[in-house]
């Protein structure tokens, strides 16, 4: 092991890190607003609108995100959909978006179904006993099932937040300058195949540790708050 | 009160309800009984339409529940309901859960929501739990509260779907004790039970269903020392020779 291009290379990491953190925070927000969105589309009574999301749900977890990623990547342009080239990203601006945008409609797919899930788990009894006390059901789901379906919806959201930190290294094949990418770009600069992917699995291992860990200190706050 | 008429449920081509007739006068405590499977929790949930019923018609003080365009949450605002797990809301203080409802469905404001509240709450002996967490409560202190959030909303009928059946044999006087002074209070209830010694001092008129239909109705004494349908006869030899 030899990590003496660390001084001359670390600029690389630290910017590799930046983008993928950029990637993952905004995959992770439009990522819940879909999947809030298709989950309201699965409760609604709307066969439609039910219709539309599951096909959704069920076509983004069947099939690879690198392939969503191409879809999307060579997609959008073909659609029209060509973003800016904007100063602050280099040229890099079309690939993140193309990128964000993959990742986001992918974990939308996934947020989805961890919101119905946490919402299942809540006991059929409780939407009962509020709709038997004159609550409408979306008033029940408001004050009733949400806060209990929370509980159990905010830990997968952490683990979606982790899951999507690791596969944002994917974005590397559109040419971002994400973490993984860098890393490759160092290991082809100083012909060390090994020693810039284990600081690149560092750090995106002290990226996923501390989302978890300030998860369950979150989780631990929820339980003693609300003693169920 | 509440007319019942041909009132039929059924779950695919399960009939589970079959042409249900039934009066409900105002201030009668009607007591349910009959075996497992008979159809009675199913005809209590059809009368706040928690169940859909297939056909037939509900008309309770007037309205008719069951039409296209009756406004079923003023309806349930009248039809308290109290259930054999309870269903109290985990995540809320005992107060909460009484005063959710009149809060936001009646639009009180907070502070006679929670007077009522404490009121309710002494009123079943309970006025020193107004704090605690639903799982802080024993099974029948539970259902007691359960009892007082439905009556929070001031119904004018209460419907009973076995609440004491979840319950530890030392539980069930106290819960029944409070649905017997609401009875003597004058409240028309509805109550799905197995305990015959309830049906049998504060119920009004019981009705025996079996097999989605009622058999046999009558006054308690009536029923219990005469019953002229066999399978009356047959069910109650069976859960009386169990109470000792
Ligand atoms: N959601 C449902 N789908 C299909 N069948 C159902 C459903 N709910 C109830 N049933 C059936 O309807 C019949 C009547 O059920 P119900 O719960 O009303 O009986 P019950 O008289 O309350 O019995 P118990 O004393 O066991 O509570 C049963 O055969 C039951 O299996
Ligand atoms: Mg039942």
């Amino acid at each position: 092991m030899n990590f003496d291009f660390l001084p001359k290379y670390y600029m690389l990491f630290l910017d590799g890190t930046k983008y993928t953190i950029l990637i993952a925070v905004f995959a992770v927000l439009f990522g819940i607003l879909l999947g809030i969105l298709f989950s309201l589309m699965r409760l609604s009574k709307v066969k439609v609108l039910n219709c539309i999301a599951t096909v959704y749900i069920e076509f983004v977890r069947g099939t690879p995100l690198l392939v969503q990623l191409y879809i999307i990547y060579f997609g959008l342009p073909k659609l029209g959909i060509n973003f800016p080239e904007i100063e602050a990203f280099g040229s890099s601006f079309p690939d993140v978006m193309a990128g964000i945008i993959a990742m986001s409609l992918n974990s939308g797919a996934y947020v989805a179904e961890i919101i119905r899930s946490g919402i299942q788990s809540v006991d059929k009894g409780q939407m009962e006993a509020a709709r038997s006390l004159g609550m409408g059901s979306s008033m029940a789901m408001r004050y009733v099932v949400l806060p209990q379906a929370i509980r159990n919806i905010l830990p997968a959201l952490g683990n979606e937040f982790v899951t999507i930190i690791k596969d944002s290294s994917i974005t590397s094949v559109i040419g971002i300058h994400e973490l993984m990418y860098n890393a490759d770009t160092v290991r082809g600069n100083t012909f060390r195949p090994f020693e810039p992917l284990i600081i690149a699995a560092l750090i995106y291992f002290v990226l996923t540790f501390t989302v978890s860990s300030l998860l369950h200190k979150f989780e631990r706050r929820l339980s003693l708050s609300d003693r169920g | 009160m509440i007319e019942v008429k041909n009132l039929n449920k059924d779950y695919g081509n399960l009939s589970v309800l079959k042409d249900i007739n039934v009066n409900i006068e105002k201030g009668e405590v009607v007591v349910i009984i009959g075996p497992s499977g008979a159809g009675k929790s199913t005809f209590l949930r059809c009368l706040n339409l928690l169940e859909t019923p297939t056909s037939g018609e509900i008309i309770f003080e007037g309205k008719n529940v069951t039409k296209k365009g009756t406004d079923i949450n003023k309806i349930r605002e009248k039809m308290g309901m109290v259930f054999q797990q309870f269903n109290l809301f985990p995540n809320m203080k005992v107060m909460d859960n009484i005063t959710l409802a009149p809060i936001k469905v009646k639009g009180q404001d907070e502070n006679s929501a929670k007077e009522t509240a404490h009121r309710l709450l002494k009123k079943i002996g309970l006025e020193d739990k107004s704090d605690a967490y639903p799982n802080q409560l024993s099974g029948g202190q539970k259902q007691r509260i359960a009892i007082a959030r439905a009556l929070a909303m001031s119904p004018d009928v209460m419907l009973f779907d076995e609440p004491t059946s979840a319950l530890d044999p030392e539980m069930v006087g106290e819960v029944l004790n409070v649905m017997k002074e609401l009875a003597g209070e004058g409240m028309t209830m509805v109550v799905v039970t197995h305990e015959m010694g309830f049906a049998r001092e504060v119920g009004s008129r019981i009705l025996f269903m079996d097999d989605g239909k009622i058999v046999e109705e009558g006054k308690p004494k009536d029923i219990f020392s005469n019953p002229k349908n066999p399978r009356t006869k047959d069910f109650l030899s069976k859960v009386l020779s169990n109470d000792f």
